[in-house]
């Protein structure tokens, strides 16, 4: 066996030199423009857990410099909280998402796929069981009634998670279709290793939900857009623009309210600016020195590196005390779960809030 | 020359032709602890590379000490067993400085990065070596104070990297390179003294200028562990304008014109249509779209010089052939600008795999008669170069732009054109390279440029300061 072949977990003998698209690999010049963007990097100073390094390892992996099983690319593919925060900063426009998608779908592979995220792919793909799930917990239902509306979607985790979020949506939004039989959107498994059964997914929702598609995750928009195609999807803080009114009181003041951005909403489809003019236009809105980076809720990763992901995560908490503010409001689930955590555990007095919740708050 | 551009390229793949004794590994670990040694494979692999293309080498251990007195521990130990040491900053160069062509250990600076003081009544700023350009600068921004060279990669680039290759800047012509403001350096020998060089005095010729000497020694003489800069009061006012021209020998003709107006700009940049493309492509300025050439300029101080420099500026552009000419209306647009040209090489990536950038500099009178030369050695050789760079100081930055890394004849190419724009370079009475430094990449150039005396005493310079040879071999002087 050559450098180049591995044997996967199924016995077949695959080239490494597939596992990238080699016009994308061969992007990234190693200007390193992307250190300071990095999460992990700022968290170890190691060039390895930095976009630039782990570029190199992928093309380490791809000629077959590095063999398939060596340790650091593991390691690396994992430790990456894929939240494309060197995509912004990248000159060159290199679609690191792109390639970490490709590279986990390598790495993460059969046993070789963390067993948190093993469980979480198999309750995604129990489609009914989140219908009956968010139908239990209340989630918003509305059946299409023309073929040319747009639909809210529910998410699967989102639908019985945070079942209010699609409620204070509906009622914000009262035009907004929401037909009960819809799936994932796919994200949960292109970046989790299975990036052919994602696309299929996303393609899938895509035709079950007529017309535009609006959703309260900020993950979701952006990666239903890279597959069904940008012209297609609204996430519900672009969605209401120009169309809130009220304003949230503590009191005889203003609410303090800051923002937590969703990293592949303001990384992959560059809305940061559309949840921040919303906000400011119901409450005091407060940015917070680090509301761009990522919190460590990641999509699977809290879960499959808790330990990292606090270390992402504190700093940020810390923040939250220091700003003196009512609510932080997130613009995707997993964040949203994230914070309420890190601030239960300080047993802090700020409110964490999906946005939706908080512009229904001023609708009030 | 044929014989240096082979040299050049062949550095693709380099033997390791060290290795280190396990004894050796234990001491490194207890010196900087073991989680500042990194061994495995794919750790390595990273550091066989920095920003330049073409030249890799596989270190055998990457360190990362905390402070000077691990460095020394470090150097010394290295010295005793004949180990080459390569320092390397945030990697960001663009002259294979920090490729660890031997192999043998990567010293990374990284953990030294706390800004140490800056005193506004003595106008510096005293930092650790792996502070970032940007955050030294935003330092002193914080007491009204300007840390004015700015490399283009200035958000990465650590100061201890800029003071080791004598980083340039958009800022040049007016207000000069970072050796203009190095007052002092704490450097570790290689033989482990740790010494000072300089100070916080502006007046000091107390012996030898070794600050200057080390300056852009490219870590062949010593590591750089604490750097003393001196600052400037923050300019009230800092605008930027662009003109238009049909093709860069006009707009160079027109820097002429600027700088013989009596006006010395802060900044003076160009760009030529491919390099527009590039760079519109990334940050969506709105550029012109059929312009041949673009000059970015900019002036800072005070509000009524800044304008009269601008008027200047204008009419000097529009009487040597602007198309159109526009300023920027705030300082939002104005670091816009300034931000897409700092970004003009990696952007230009997106015409290709591969970019090889040279970094020739020419007296400033001579600037469109070289842009002429590049153009015809381009068309000569059936290369893609795209130009930009530092107009008012007369660097330029003529970039290869190849489809693919793989394409070994155009690489080819590329190095035949590449030692005609030096040899064009050295004839006008310019230099191989303005400010990326020499690195392992223009080494080999190196002798042409500075004559058998010079590189003779560098040699025993080099000797003098690192009799083992382990600092950085293959680079400057050894």
């Amino acid at each position: 066996m050559t450098g180049d072949d591995k044997v996967s977990h199924t016995g077949s003998v695959t080239h490494t030199g597939s596992v990238f698209d080699p016009e994308l690999l061969s992007r990234c010049i190693s200007c390193g423009f992307c250190l300071p963007a990095c999460p992990t990097y700022a968290l170890t100073g190691d060039e390895t857990s930095s976009p630039r390094g782990r570029i190199t390892l992928m093309r380490a992996l791809a000629s077959g410099t590095l063999p398939p099983d060596d340790p650091t690319l593991a390691e690396q593919a994992s430790f990456c909280l894929g939240c494309r925060a060197c995509e912004p900063v990248c000159p060159a426009g290199v679609q690191y998402g792109e390639l970490l998608e490709q590279w986990r779908g390598f790495q993460w592979t059969g046993r070789r796929r963390p067993l948190a995220v093993r469980f979480l792919i198999f309750a995604a793909e129990r489609a009914w069981a989140h219908r009956i799930a968010g139908l239990l917990r209340g989630a918003a239902h509305a059946p299409a009634a023309a073929a040319s509306q747009r639909s809210l979607m529910l998410g699967c985790f989102e639908r019985s998670l945070f079942p209010q979020v699609s409620r204070s949506a509906r009622a914000l939004a009262p035009e907004l279709a929401v037909p009960s039989r819809q799936g994932c959107c796919g994200a949960l498994h292109a970046h989790n290793g299975e990036p052919d059964r994602g696309k299929q997914l996303a393609r899938q929702l895509g035709a079950q939900l007529p017309g535009q598609i609006v959703t309260t995750a900020g993950g979701c928009a952006a990666y239903l857009s890279a597959v069904i195609g940008r012209e297609r999807v609204v996430e519900l803080s672009e969605y209401l623009q120009n169309r809130v009114t009220g304003q949230v009181r503590i009191g005889d003041r203003l609410a303090r309210v800051a923002l937590q951005d969703s990293c592949h909403l303001r990384n992959g489809l560059g809305v940061w600016r559309e949840p921040r003019a919303l906000l400011s236009s119901v409450a005091e809105y407060v940015e917070l020195p680090g509301a761009a980076g990522c919190c460590g809720a990641a999509g699977t990763y809290a879960l499959v590196r808790p330990r990292d992901s606090r270390r992402v995560l504190d700093p940020k908490i810390d923040e939250i005390e220091a700003a003196g503010i009512d609510y932080v409001v997130a613009v995707n689930p997993g964040c949203l779960r994230q914070l309420r955590q890190g601030l239960r555990r300080r047993k802090s007095s700020v409110r964490a809030l999906h946005i939706a919740d908080l512009l229904r708050l001023a609708a009030d | 020359m044929d014989k240096a551009v082979s040299g050049m390229f062949a550095c693709l793949t380099v033997l390791r032709e060290t290795r280190i004794p396990r004894p050796v590994l234990a001491e490194l670990r207890a010196i900087a602890g073991s989680e500042n040694l990194r061994l495995a494979d794919g750790e390595l692999a990273v550091y066989a590379r920095d920003a330049t293309p073409l030249f890799r080498g596989m270190p055998d251990a990457v360190i990362v000490p905390a402070d000077a007195e691990q460095v020394a521990r470090i150097l010394r130990l290295a010295t005793d067993h004949g180990i080459p040491v390569v320092p390397r900053g945030a990697g960001s160069n663009l002259c294979a400085g920090t490729v660890p062509l031997t192999g043998g250990i990567v010293l990374s600076t990284v953990r030294m990065n706390r800004i140490l003081e800056v005193a506004p009544e003595e106008m510096l700023a005293r930092a650790e070596t792996g502070v970032s350009t940007m955050a030294l600068g935003d330092a002193a921004a914080a007491h009204g104070l300007f840390y004015p060279p700015d490399p283009g990669s200035r958000t990465v680039s650590t100061i201890g990297g800029n003071v080791a290759t004598c980083a340039g800047g958009l800022r040049g012509l007016k207000y000069g390179v970072t050796r203009n403001y190095v007052l002092g350096l704490t450097v570790v020998l290689p033989t482990g003294e740790i010494m000072r060089t300089g100070g916080r005095l502006w007046k000091d010729v107390a012996g030898y200028d070794l600050t200057r000497l080390i300056t852009g020694s490219e870590g062949t003489l010593g590591v750089i562990t604490e750097v003393t800069v001196a600052l400037l009061p923050d300019p009230s006012t800092s605008r930027t304008g662009l003109a238009y021209f049909d093709s860069l020998t006009q707009a160079g003709r027109a820097v002429s014109g600027i700088l013989t107006a009596g006006v010395i700009p802060s900044t003076l940049e160009f760009l030529d249509r491919s390099c527009m493309d590039a760079v519109e492509q990334y940050a969506h300025l709105g550029l012109h779209p059929d312009a041949g050439a673009l000059l970015l300029f900019g002036d800072d101080g005070d509000e009524a010089v800044v304008a009269r420099s601008f008027e200047r500026i204008t009419a000097v552009c529009e009487d040597s052939g602007a198309i159109g000419v526009q300023t920027a209306g705030d300082v939002t647009e104005s670091e816009a600008l300034l931000t897409a040209r700092r970004c003009t090489l990696p952007a230009l990536s997106r015409l290709g795999s591969l970019t090889i950038l040279e970094d020739a500099s020419v007296p400033r009178p001579r600037l469109a008669e070289m842009v002429t030369r590049i153009d015809a050695i381009a068309a000569r050789h059936r290369v893609t170069m795209a130009t930009f760079g530092h107009a008012g100081d007369g660097n330029l930055h003529p970039t290869c732009v190849l489809e693919s890394a793989e394409d070994t004849e155009g690489i080819a190419r590329a190095e035949r054109a590449f030692a005609e724009v030096f040899r064009a370079a050295i004839e006008l009475g310019g230099t191989i390279t303005g400010e990326h430094g020499v690195g392992a990449a223009k080494l080999p150039y190196l002798r042409e440029r500075l004559g058998s005396a010079q590189m003779d005493l560098i040699r025993r310079i080099k000797t003098a300061f690192d009799p083992a040879g382990i600092l950085n071999p293959g680079k400057l002087g050894s």
